[in-house]
């Protein structure tokens, strides 16, 4: 199986994305996950010409390839980062590489509470029409107190949290396979997206 | 009343802006609206900080200075625009103009839902501690099918909705009025009126209170002076050039840096003929030697108020015993290229012959007494030699041009 491991955030220094390159690391036996990056996207402007930056169309078509997508996303004043509400705007602006996409929703965060709201703010982004992704149910991986979290080699030092972890991606796995049969009425989700406007509901 | 509107959409037409553009016509009888775009900032990027950038620090001291938010977001992917969050981190970060801020939120629609879900987490996101904004409780202004709302002159053309913003406008006046006593009086750091710091431009190695600073400091530094020419924004002339000019200019003129040294004045007068008395020796002092002492209190406040961006612009009617003048001085700040406080650009005049000379070329009179221009210090009020701002204890709000003392 094929997943896109989505880093949420433009910096460069990120325990999302130390947390993204582990999960690859260690479920490297049962799932290929490749990571992309969203910090060299331009700012959404709503073009009227439609025409999207290469950067997009590139990302869009690794997503849509992929039989599924993990994005960790950080905490900024209780939601996702505009990097990330950015990225989302671009990948449903007249494409939609999303809609029915199976994704799991993980989080890192310095403070305690491991960017909850930020994953809860997430999923309701994911669930506008032009995304329309398929979210597993259920699930939150909070990863708090995020820098002393990993080892030097980029492994979670905690037991518990890893186990947690694999848990979940177990549940992941079976869910994409499951997701994957419900595919009756996945051109018509694609087609009501592509046809779906604000101006004429 | 001086509002800020943050227009949340960077598309080129935007309901949002109509609407903000709308209410700034609307309701510029009680208040200014003065609108802000997202898309003249960067993306935020934590490890690429802005926030000494020009634009950005504009955008603090416009927030510092305004008596009130009012943001308009879409909605979009059922959230608010990059954009709008972008700005927002920008100012959650290092600097917190919006701490405390009375905050409105508006919201136009192409649909009837109209921005519900992106104004619930606009809410979530100022309530946040890095924003601490004081946002309006209730009073949802959500306007939908906002395509068809506005007629050609961007007019709101259904008069419930106008009645309806209007209620939600009141309740927003209120608001500001009942949490400005909750944000309580600004803390603002002490200004060193003795000057005993330095800046780029401080000159060391020549006594500040040397009478002869002037010659001295000019001497040591190479100034230039005479038939050189200087290249200034934008122009051309010699620094002769330069004192005629400045001593054209009917106002006494002051420059006091951002380290609080007096460092020009345009000597025309003798001091006793002067409206606000320099002598040419004072030049170069800290601005502790140039006030009496117990105006510091005073002059500190004006300097705060200005370096902090609370206002641009002080003015202060000062009494003098010449009654057939109104003596008014002002002090405005001066900003650097990159929008950093510079100092004071004192100006001094007496406003009776503009205000004389406008109601004749008007054909108008002034209503009432008829001694009102000549103020109220008919009676004996201490000045001195060199002035200041009032004698009188702090200056309350009426000095104040701008926006409100906070």
């Amino acid at each position: 199986m094929k997943f896109i491991g989505f880093v949420g955030t433009n910096t460069t220094r990120s325990t999302n994305r130390t947390l993204l390159q582990f999960m690859k690391k260690m479920f490297a036996n049962e799932a290929e996950i490749e990571l992309v990056e969203i910090k060299d996207l331009p700012m959404f402007n709503k073009p009227e010409s439609k025409e999207l930056p290469v950067q997009v169309t590139q990302l869009a078509e690794k997503i849509a390839a992929a039989d599924g997508v993990i994005i960790s996303t950080p905490e900024y004043d209780h939601a996702v980062p505009a990097a990330l509400i950015n990225a989302l705007n671009w990948l449903s602006y007249g494409i939609f590489p999303f809609v029915d996409k199976p994704v799991m929703i993980t989080g890192a965060s310095y403070g305690t509470l491991g960017s909850s709201r930020a994953q809860a703010h997430l999923r309701q982004i994911l669930d506008s029409p032009e995304l329309k992704a398929r979210i597993m149910p259920s699930s939150e991986f909070l990863l708090g107190h995020s820098l002393q979290a990993f080892d030097e080699q980029g492994n979670l030092i905690d037991e518990e949290q890893t186990e947690k972890l694999q848990g979940l991606f177990n549940d992941f796995l079976l869910f994409v396979k499951i997701t994957s049969q419900l595919q009756h009425a996945h051109a018509a989700n694609q087609k009501e997206a592509a046809e779906f406007s604000w101006e004429t509901i | 009343m001086k509002l800020i509107g943050i227009v949340g959409s960077a598309a080129e037409v935007s309901t949002n802006r109509q609407l903000l553009n709308f209410i700034k016509k609307q309701y510029k009888k009680e208040f200014t609206l003065e609108l802000v775009e997202i898309k003249d900032f960067p993306l935020f990027n934590q490890e690429e900080d802005q926030t000494q950038s020009p634009a950005i620090q504009r955008l603090n001291r416009q927030l510092l200075m305004a008596d009130g938010v009012i943001i308009a977001t879409p909605e979009h992917n059922h959230t608010v625009t990059a954009g709008l969050k972008s700005l927002l981190e920008w100012l959650s970060f290092k600097i917190h103009p919006l701490e405390n801020k009375p905050v409105m939120i508006v919201g136009a629609s192409y649909y009837d839902q109209g921005t519900s879900r992106a104004q619930l987490h606009l809410r979530q996101i100022l309530d946040a501690p890095g924003v601490n904004a004081l946002v309006m409780p209730g009073n949802e202004f959500l306007l939908g099918k906002a395509k068809e709302a506005f007629d050609e002159a961007g007019d709101l053309i259904d008069a419930r909705t106008v009645a309806f913003l209007d209620a939600t406008i009141n309740s927003f006046l209120q608001f500001i009025k009942v949490v400005s006593a909750l944000a309580g009086p600004k803390q603002l750091p002490p200004e060193d009126l003795y000057a005993t710091g330095k800046i780029a431009t401080t000159l060391e190695g020549v006594d500040m209170y040397d009478d002869q600073w002037l010659e001295k400091a000019a001497e040591a530094v190479g100034a230039v002076s005479g038939n050189t020419y200087v290249k200034l924004n934008r122009g051309l002339l010699t620094v002769d050039q330069i004192n005629y000019f400045l001593d054209s200019m009917p106002m006494e003129l002051t420059f006091a840096d951002s380290n609080n040294q007096f460092l020009y004045y345009n000597l025309r007068e003798e001091a006793q003929n002067m409206l606000a008395a320099r002598v040419p020796g004072q030049v170069g002092n800290p601005l502790a030697k140039c006030h009496p002492e117990k105006s510091f209190k005073n002059v500190e406040w004006v300097i705060q108020q200005l370096r902090s961006g609370a206002t641009d612009a002080v003015r202060v009617h000062v009494p003098k015993q010449v009654p057939e003048k109104y003596i008014v001085h002002n002090y405005q700040a001066m900003h650097d290229e990159n929008g950093e406080y510079a100092g004071i650009n004192e100006y001094i005049l007496d406003f009776k012959p503009i205000i004389e000379w406008y109601l004749q070329q008007t054909g108008q009179k002034l209503v009432g007494n008829e001694d009102a221009i000549s103020s109220a210090s008919v009676h004996q009020e201490p000045t001195d030699a060199v002035t200041s701002a009032s004698t009188h204890d702090a200056p309350a709000a009426d000095a104040v041009t701008s926006a409100s003392v906070k």
